[in-house]
């Protein structure tokens, strides 16, 4: 009982990181149409950017600054934040589909940055010597997973209602004019890139606080986390859950960590044991068939964008 | 109608209860579960996953563990650090496993460790694992003494690859390596072994997979004239990579590391080529276990255990078994990890690794003597850290596949590394 109930814990801590990554994503797909395909790379700055200024010294690289956590964790966001500006001044002018490419461009080069730079990273054997904060008080086991569980969803509620704010705010509404027709919106006096670059900047720092959060948790990053899957994956949690729907991409992100999660462990389970040996691919299949159909069936997500009319007529 | 029914769901039940009864009491009392994370969705995955499982069927037919049949429950891994440590925490959580088999690579092994195997007091054995940094995390104590891992640690590997270079009189040499924490590794240590040495690294240079050409790299390789090649490369990229050395017009004098041997790398690379192409391995000591897994492994799958990390998998697989015999029935992990020591003890009665062996092992740990297992690696043997040493040899290509050229035993491998420092 007491297992089930820990490894509740533990899926739900991992299913809101995600979806804080989602969010942030929800706000530049979503909310401001652009498509950013290097999600990884704002993440892992925020994951890289955690560890290194929280971390304990080590002989190996450079980290270790042993910040106190939330600064260190802030430390993370703004990294991730600086490198959006610097890929956002670059990369923004861009449209759809180059946006996408070069983002992803983006993404693949932090991978091969972080593998290769060994005194910045740790190289390809991962960021060691970060101490998971108040882990004297609390112990390593049941009571410290449901502590974070809570600082987790804590994150997640604040993330959410930030954006459920800024997105029926004038800004939001701002956001949404670009997203359907920048001309229109400049010919309102508006000035679309840099409202765009606002969008990014801000999207990438939610996602680097997904990103530290999961350093955290696992007190380890290296490389192997920041690989385009985990891109592709926020995608799939977005365009399921529905983009543009801030509780719609919360609840993409339980709903696919949950099914790509439990499919292994239902195969696991109960796939014929000379199967047993196959579920890693019948799991892919499975979950590349869950989101063709999603697509087919309901391309605009469980729960779509409700377009309001922030200001009635007789307003 | 109600009435029926209750009736119907009780003879039910009790006819369920009765078959469940039955078919345990064929077999065993009890099932016991350990867990595999590994990447099944691999294509070098799945065989050693197979492996492991030939072992716990094997156990199983010998009577089990502490009377118990063995259920080896697995998880695809992905090679994704997030999918493979859910699956680690599934299988702790809700299957209730004290011993984890896995994982391949080190990114995913290192999180499972850190968050899920030492938290919950769970015992880590991989076969394959090749990164420094759990001997460093061991060092630091942070591991509790829940790790093991049966693949010897690159140390041994880059040791006896500047032995060869050394016997052979090279004194300038150049290095390609696989761009991951494996070929990082090699890298850091082989230079510091040929300096230890006194030959010359000319240059170093770091090869990433799938590009379509290694001129670059290549060219820069041969920058310092070198008069031998060292390659801890993986076929793919070691054919291309040593293809244009040679039309560069780079040495034939190469040494390769274990990962080259491979059918695919000669035809492709030609055999005329590789005629000064000398290998190293870690080697299986010459006794008859070793050889014995290779007879079980073949009459079993029908074919050579030629994949990677074959014979690590079936000795991880089997020394947790017999350490969880060993710790008794309801072992938690650490105390089936507190067991290791017991049957891979070099004083111990040497047992075989096959389902004799572990019927014969079971007797004596039983009357509280120890064991030595002597398996497909060799007589295994942890050190502090949980890292293996290994014999080695130095072997060729030849028109059949490989033949050995020279062998050193574990002694003479733990005489030359101790030499150098």
């Amino acid at each position: 009982m007491i297992g089930i109930l820990s490894y509740i814990i533990f899926f739900t801590t991992v299913a809101s990181i995600l979806a804080i990554a989602v969010l942030g994503l929800n706000l530049q797909w979503g909310n401001t149409g652009l498509f950013n395909g290097g999600v990884v790379a704002f993440f892992g700055a925020g994951a890289y950017g955690t560890l290194l200024l929280g971390g304990t010294p080590q002989p190996d690289h450079i980290a270790g600054f042993e910040l106190f956590y939330p600064i260190a964790l802030i430390g993370g966001m703004t990294a991730a934040g600086l490198l959006a500006w610097v890929v956002g001044i670059l990369t923004l002018k861009m449209r759809h589909d180059y946006l996408a490419i070069s983002t992803f461009g983006v993404a693949v080069a932090f991978e091969n940055l972080m593998r290769n730079a060994e005194w910045l990273g740790g190289g390809a054997k991962g960021l060691r010597g970060f101490e998971r904060p108040f882990r004297e008080s609390l112990g390593d086991g049941f009571v410290y997973n449901f502590v974070f569980l809570i600082a987790v969803v804590f994150c997640l509620i604040v993330t959410y209602r930030f954006q459920e704010i800024l997105v029926s705010s004038p800004f939001g509404r701002l956001l949404r004019a670009i997203r359907e027709d920048e001309n229109a919106a400049r010919s309102l006096g508006k000035d679309p890139a840099r409202i765009r670059l606002t969008a990014f900047v801000t999207g990438s720092v939610i996602m680097g606080l997904a990103g530290g959060l999961y350093g955290t948790f696992y007190a380890f990053v290296s490389p192997q986390d920041v690989l385009p899957t985990l891109t592709f994956q926020i995608w799939a949690m977005l365009i399921v859950g529905g983009a543009g729907n801030n509780k719609g991409a919360v609840l993409g992100a339980f709903i696919i960590w949950a099914a790509w999660t439990f499919s292994g462990w239902a195969l696991s389970r109960f796939a014929p044991i000379e199967a047993q040996l196959y579920t890693g691919s019948i799991q892919y299949v499975l979950i590349g068939l869950v989101i063709v159909i999603m697509l087919l069936w309901r391309p605009q997500g469980l729960l779509p964008e409700r377009l309001v009319v922030s200001q009635s007529g007789l307003g | 109608m109600k009435k029926d029914n209750e009736r119907f769901v009780f003879k039910l039940g009790a006819v369920v209860c009765l078959a469940l009864f039955a078919s345990n009491s064929i077999s065993h009392a009890c099932t016991t579960k350990i867990g595999a994370v590994l990447p099944t969705s691999v294509d070098w995955g799945r065989p050693i996953a197979e492996t492991a499982q030939f072992v716990v069927d094997q156990v199983n037919e010998s009577g089990g563990v502490s009377g118990c049949s063995i259920e080896m429950v697995l998880r695809d891994t992905q090679v994704d650090p997030k999918v493979g440590v859910d699956a680690a925490k599934a299988l702790v959580d809700l299957d209730g496993v004290q011993l984890l088999l896995g994982a391949v690579s080190s990114g995913v092994s290192m999180p499972i460790l850190t968050s899920v195997s030492v938290p919950s007091n769970v015992m880590q054995m991989s076969c394959c694992s090749s990164s420094t940094a759990f001997s460093k995390l061991a060092e630091n104590g942070k591991t509790e003494g829940l790790w093991f891992r049966t693949f010897a640690t690159t140390g041994v590997q880059a040791a006896v690859g500047a032995k060869v270079a050394k016997d052979r009189g090279f004194k300038k040499v150049a290095i390609l390596y696989k761009n991951d924490d494996w070929g990082q590794d090699l890298n850091r240590l082989i230079a510091r072994d040929f300096a230890a040495l006194g030959i010359k690294v000319t240059s170093a240079v770091a090869i990433n997979d799938g590009q379509p050409s290694y001129k670059a790299e290549v060219t820069s390789a041969l920058s310092g004239s070198p008069d031998v090649l060292y390659l801890g490369l993986y076929p793919n990229e070691g054919t291309a990579a040593v293809r244009e050395w040679l039309s560069l017009g780079g040495t034939q004098n190469m040494i390769m590391a274990n990962s080259l041997k491979s059918e695919d790398f000669r035809e492709n690379v030609g055999l005329q080529y590789l005629g000064n192409a000398f290998g190293t391995d870690t080697a299986s000591p010459r006794v008859a276990s070793a050889d014995a897994f290779v007879q079980l492994y073949k009459s079993h799958f029908g074919k050579e255990p030629s994949g990677p990390g074959l014979a690590n998998s079936y000795d991880a697989a089997m020394i947790a078994l017999l350490a969880m015999e060993a710790a008794g029935k309801g072992a938690t992990g650490d105390q089936i990890a507190s067991q290791v020591g017991r049957v891979t003890d070099p004083a111990g009665t040497p047992i075989t690794a096959d389902a004799a062996g572990f019927k014969a092992a079971r007797t004596i740990l039983a009357g509280g003597g120890n064991v030595m297992y002597q398996g497909a690696t060799g007589n295994v043997r942890f050190d502090k850290n949980g890292d293996v040493s290994a014999p080695a040899v130095v072997w060729k290509f030849t028109d059949g596949g490989t033949t050995e050229i020279e062998y050193l035993s574990l002694t003479e491998v733990d005489e030359f590394i101790a030499s150098m420092n």
